[in-house]
């Protein structure tokens, strides 16, 4: 089996959705000669040309917007938004638009719209270009939200995003760009709203989304030297959400663990906590634990940023909070 | 450049005139009829009547062709009935009842008819143009003669989407054409207090878009100015901006009572910038013809408002229906 | 520091017990294992050990009904300040007043755990659903989580702990609370239970001319021995059980419980009500055996004195009420158990032998089965048997 980089697996969804149906088209700030600010869309322009590979003025409400009608128009553009920061440009149309057209209309229009996006710390960018704010769209009702955090992933998830009836928002994470995975040579869609077990467990479930499934992995390295067996499941779309997955495991294992970067209050994981207390409150041994980032902004000093934001220690800290032992 | 459309050389048939004039009273009674409606409290929700901008609706909607498709702001009754929807449909959803145009999800302030090319009224302010900028988009790629026309108001050219719209839709030379209907009020707030200059055609200008304005109260030289943004649309030459100069005879919503507007100016502009009045003498009916045509119209109304009242109350639990498709 | 006295859980389903009184007063010295009060449960009146050795400082609860858990008094070294009582609406004080009670250590499964009365047993909720489901008390158990916390393990160790344990066998059934003494509320759960139960009764009547020569020959050669026809009837009982053991049955909510050992409660009266102490494998026993077992049974419970776990596990009742001149009666089912015995005065009643009427010392035996659980052919052997070895008691004693 092949493998790729996690640039390369998003790239090679696109590449294929494009080459197979005339209605994918890609539009963003410096998405054509340039390649995209990440580089992902690299090669794309000279394969597909200036009106299917467009450059857009930074107008991001407008960028998402368009593809919106696009979209309504039975087109299935994918917009990207350089940085997930960004994206409070756009909020009016993903929120109140993009979100709402099907159902205000009574479901007379579908809105097939994919909007790629990236961020996160881990490299000073400072407090504008490092948030995490996934949990913001999994609020509104009318959006999927997927955060893709293996290349295998990204490239099965966002050829399902782009064949998905409704607007979908693609979280993709800086620092996974350069990591690289096995992928099946023909390219397999993810449904959306699959989680994924990337390790079998039996003392703590944790359940990780993005940069922090990596983390959660090298945790439970950690732990499993320490006799404490976890499990480590990323739910890789937000919403829709498989419940049933991550609730079978923490039924199994019957202490949670739930980890991202974003800032930990009113994060996801407090969703996931949730709804574990609620359909599996007679299976937990413990206090389910939440991993994120503290209630700053992203700093821009190094030392202070690994400081705010989650890493591997900090997940097995939570790890062994939950089976009652200390470091 | 911005200047008042003179009446149009190549004019209407006299059958055609008296059919928008037709449309236009259909319009003016269904609205009258929903501030009534509302008044006796039998509407929920809040309500915006167009009562002294029917010819702006009627001449950009009859100028559209089969295929064409626009966005509505929260002033929609008016473009819904001007582009075909059945009275009947649109006065259900008022009600909020399952044959409504939008199926009683959208109300009065987003009536949807896709189908008729009603891609939705948009009640943020200038939140639908991008779509309508991205519905252009879509043709363009496509290669379809079709042209995506946005409705708004004077008070959304000073919002953030206005701008990137108007200036992507420029550059990319997209077949649509923005229709801007000058009421001189942003709700409560008179142009003057809104809007740093009088000729709002200077907004389109700095993009570089072809960008005209016409008298909103006639709806023959609407439906020409209309007609020719279109044309140059459709042709690729790219998108236009059309400002139509147009009166608010009512408050911002039923039951405003516009404190904000000096004393007797709804009354004096009533008199003299009521776009039926002015139709009327070019139709050459008698008053025995006009009042059968009222008859006419008003059967319609109140047949409408039996219908939606009879209509199909949706089960709560519809409400969990079209989130997602 | 003073050790607080609580009171205690006597057996599974205790919730509360009525303090009756104190055998020592305050101020008295009292030795660790010695008799300090008594307790009536609704089961029987008992007396409590004290677990600590020292004077008696305070009595709390000098009597009524508390629940378990409840501290009643304190020991500890003469002149030792004792824990203020708490404040019943628990305010901010008893987070204070708890550490000064953890005084024994806890660690031990079963040790009850050092709570304050009414305190909050705090469990994880996974192991206060295996504590549920395995009918295990929260409040018995020390946690180890963190904070105390009572984790899934607390529980599956406990569980453990009572399997390995001398298991009574089947756990008595939970009761509903009603206003009457300890013992009378237990007779009139039971009975109503009892009521329920489709029954059918079979009756025979023995000769008990032999059992009568049988006791008065035993009687003459251990004049110390106090044998009684009841413990003849406990021994018949037991050897007719383990040769019919389809009448040494309970119904269980899903299964038939067929018992491999004859457990005979005996009804015996007192001044509280009705009590049925076990005999526990009387088949095992020798008469003279069951005679002392029974009349250490009977004797204590007159008292009031019987543990809680003499009164559990039965798996066949007798009922003889022949020394109040009942010639024959139906006894009601003591539940779960599936069969009661009732046996009347033995009296000279004309018989046929050998073509004549002769007068015979004869007893009625009537018996009551759960029909549920037994059919009428078996019980009718098993009747058949009985009375054969009250007959012929050498054959089969």
């Amino acid at each position: 089996m092949p493998e790729m980089t996690y640039r390369e697996a998003v790239r090679d969804a696109l590449w294929q959705a494009m080459r197979r149906d005339p209605d994918v088209f890609i539009m963003g700030e410096d998405i054509a000669e340039m390649g995209g600010s990440m580089g992902v869309t690299q090669g794309m322009l000279a394969e597909f040309g200036p009106e299917r590979v467009r450059n857009t003025p930074i107008s991001e409400a407008a960028i998402v917007g368009t593809g919106m009608g696009a979209a309504i128009m039975g087109m299935r553009p994918v917009v990207e938004v350089m940085y997930e920061d960004f994206l409070t440009l756009a909020m009016e149309q993903l929120v109140n638009q993009a979100a709402k057209h099907r159902y205000m209309s009574g479901g007379q229009v579908k809105v097939p719209l994919t909007v790629r996006t990236q961020g996160g710390a881990g490299w000073s960018p400072g407090a504008q270009h490092a948030q995490q704010l996934e949990a913001w769209f999994v609020h509104v009702p009318g959006l999927k939200v997927v955060l893709a955090s293996t290349p295998s992933d990204a490239r099965g998830l966002l050829f399902s995003a782009i064949y998905d009836d409704n607007p979908v928002i693609f979280f993709e994470h800086r620092s996974l760009y350069p990591i690289r995975e096995e992928v099946a040579s023909e390219l397999e869609p993810v449904p959306l709203g699959q989680a994924r077990v990337h390790r079998q467990g039996q003392d703590v479930t944790v359940i990780a989304t993005g940069r922090l499934v990596h983390e959660a992995l090298k945790a439970a390295e950690q732990a499993e030297r320490e006799g404490i067996s976890v499990e480590v499941v990323d739910p890789r779309t937000l919403q829709p959400l498989d419940e049933e997955t991550l609730l079978a495991s923490v039924r199994k294992t019957s202490r949670c663990v739930v980890a991202h970067e974003a800032v930990t209050r009113m994060g996801f994981g407090a969703e996931v906590a949730a709804l574990v207390q609620e359909k599996a409150f007679d299976w937990l041994d413990a206090p389910i634990e939440r991993v994120g980032a503290l209630f700053t902004p992203i700093p821009f000093a190094p030392v202070m940023e690994r400081f705010v934001v989650p890493f591997a220690e900090d997940v097995l800290a939570a790890v062994r909070r939950t089976v009652a032992r200390s470091a | 450049m911005a200047r008042v459309e003179p009446r149009s050389r190549r004019g209407l048939s006299l059958e055609e005139l008296r059919d928008f004039y037709r449309e236009m009273l259909l319009i003016r009674r269904f609205e009258e009829k929903v501030e009534e409606l509302f008044r006796a409290g039998e509407l929920p929700g809040f309500l915006h009547v167009s009562i002294g901008q029917e010819a702006v609706a009627v001449g950009v909607c009859k100028a559209m062709a089969e295929g064409d498709v626009f966005a509505s702001t929260h002033r929609a009754h008016a473009h819904t009935l001007a582009r075909g929807s059945p009275p009947h449909a649109v006065m259900a959803e008022l009600y909020g009842k399952v044959e409504g145009v939008s199926r009683g999800y959208g109300g009065s302030m987003h009536l949807y008819d896709v189908a008729r090319g009603n891609l939705g009224a948009n009640a943020v302010v200038g939140g639908g143009l991008p779509l309508i900028a991205g519905a252009a988009l879509a043709f363009k790629l496509r290669s379809e003669p079709r042209v995506a026309v946005a409705f708004f108001g004077d008070g959304a050219t000073n919002i953030g989407t206005f701008h990137e719209t108007l200036n992507l839709a420029q550059l990319w030379r997209l077949p649509a054409v923005f229709v801007c209907e000058n009421n001189r009020y942003a709700e409560s707030t008179p142009a003057h207090q809104e809007l740093p200059i009088e000729d709002l055609t200077k907004r389109a200008v700095a993009y570089g878009m072809r960008s005209t304005s016409v008298y909103g109260q006639d709806v023959e030289a609407v439906y020409v100015a209309a007609r020719r943004a279109l044309d140059y649309a459709r042709s690729g030459k790219g998108p236009v901006f059309l400002v139509c100069e147009t009166y608010r005879l009512a408050g911002h919503y039923v039951g405003d009572p516009q404190v904000y507007r000096p004393k007797g100016e709804v009354q004096e502009l009533r008199q003299s910038q009521d776009p039926l009045s002015k139709t009327r003498p070019k139709l050459h009916l008698s008053e025995q013809e006009l009042s059968a045509m009222e008859e006419e119209v008003r059967g319609i109304v109140e047949a409408s408002v039996e219908f939606a009242r009879a209509a199909t109350e949706h089960r709560p639990e519809d409400a969990l229906e079209n989130v997602y498709a | 520091m003073a050790t607080a006295v609580k009171l205690p859980r006597l057996g599974q389903g205790m919730e509360s017990g009525t303090v009756v009184r104190w055998l020592k007063q305050e101020g008295e010295r009292v030795e660790r294992g010695e008799p300090l009060f008594e307790v009536d449960t609704e089961k029987a009146t008992q007396e409590v050990e004290a677990e600590a050795a020292g004077v008696l400082l305070k009595i709390v609860v000098r009597e009524g009904e508390v629940p378990v858990g409840t501290v009643l008094a304190y020991i500890g070294e003469p002149g030792e300040a004792v824990p203020e009582p708490e404040a019943p609406s628990g305010d901010g004080r008893r987070e204070e007043a708890v550490p000064s009670e953890r005084v024994s250590p806890g660690g031990a499964v079963a040790a009850p755990a050092e709570r304050a009365p009414g305190e909050r047993v705090k469990a994880s909720p996974l192991a206060r659903r295996l504590a549920r489901e395995r009918g295990i008390d929260l409040s018995l158990l020390t946690g180890t989580g963190p904070e105390g916390r009572i984790v899934a393990e607390d529980v599956e160790r406990a569980a453990r702990a009572l399997e390995v344990a001398p298991a009574p066998a089947p756990p008595p059934t939970e009761v509903e609370r009603v206003p009457l003494t300890s013992v009378r509320r237990t007779i009139a759960r039971r009975l109503t239970e009892a009521w329920q139960v489709p029954v059918f009764q079979l009756e025979t009547a023995a000769d008990m001319g032999r059992v009568l020569a049988l006791i008065e020959r035993r009687r003459q050669l251990e004049p110390g021995l106090h044998l009684t026809v009841t413990d003849v009837l406990v021994k018949a009982c037991a050897v007719a059980l383990c040769r019919h053991p389809e009448v040494n049955v309970q119904l269980a909510e899903d299964a038939l419980l067929r018992f491999p050992s004859a457990h005979i409660g005996i009804a015996v009266a007192t001044e509280r009500g009705l009590v049925v102490p076990v005999v526990r494998a009387a088949e095992r026993l020798t008469l003279a055996e069951i005679a002392s077992v029974r009349g250490d049974l009977v004797e204590r419970a007159r008292a009031g004195k019987l543990r809680r776990e003499e009164l559990e596990g039965g798996t066949f009742s007798l009922s003889n009420l022949g020394m109040y001149g009942v010639d024959r009666f139906t006894a009601v089912l003591n539940p779960p158990q599936a069969a009661i015995l009732a046996v009347g005065r033995i009296e000279e009643r004309p018989v046929v032998r050998g073509g004549e009427v002769v007068a015979r010392p004869m007893m009625t035996l009537t018996a009551t089965f759960d029909h549920r659980a037994i059919d009428g052919a078996p019980a009718a052997r098993f009747l058949e048997t009985v009375r054969e070895v009250l007959e012929e008691p050498g054959l089969a004693l």
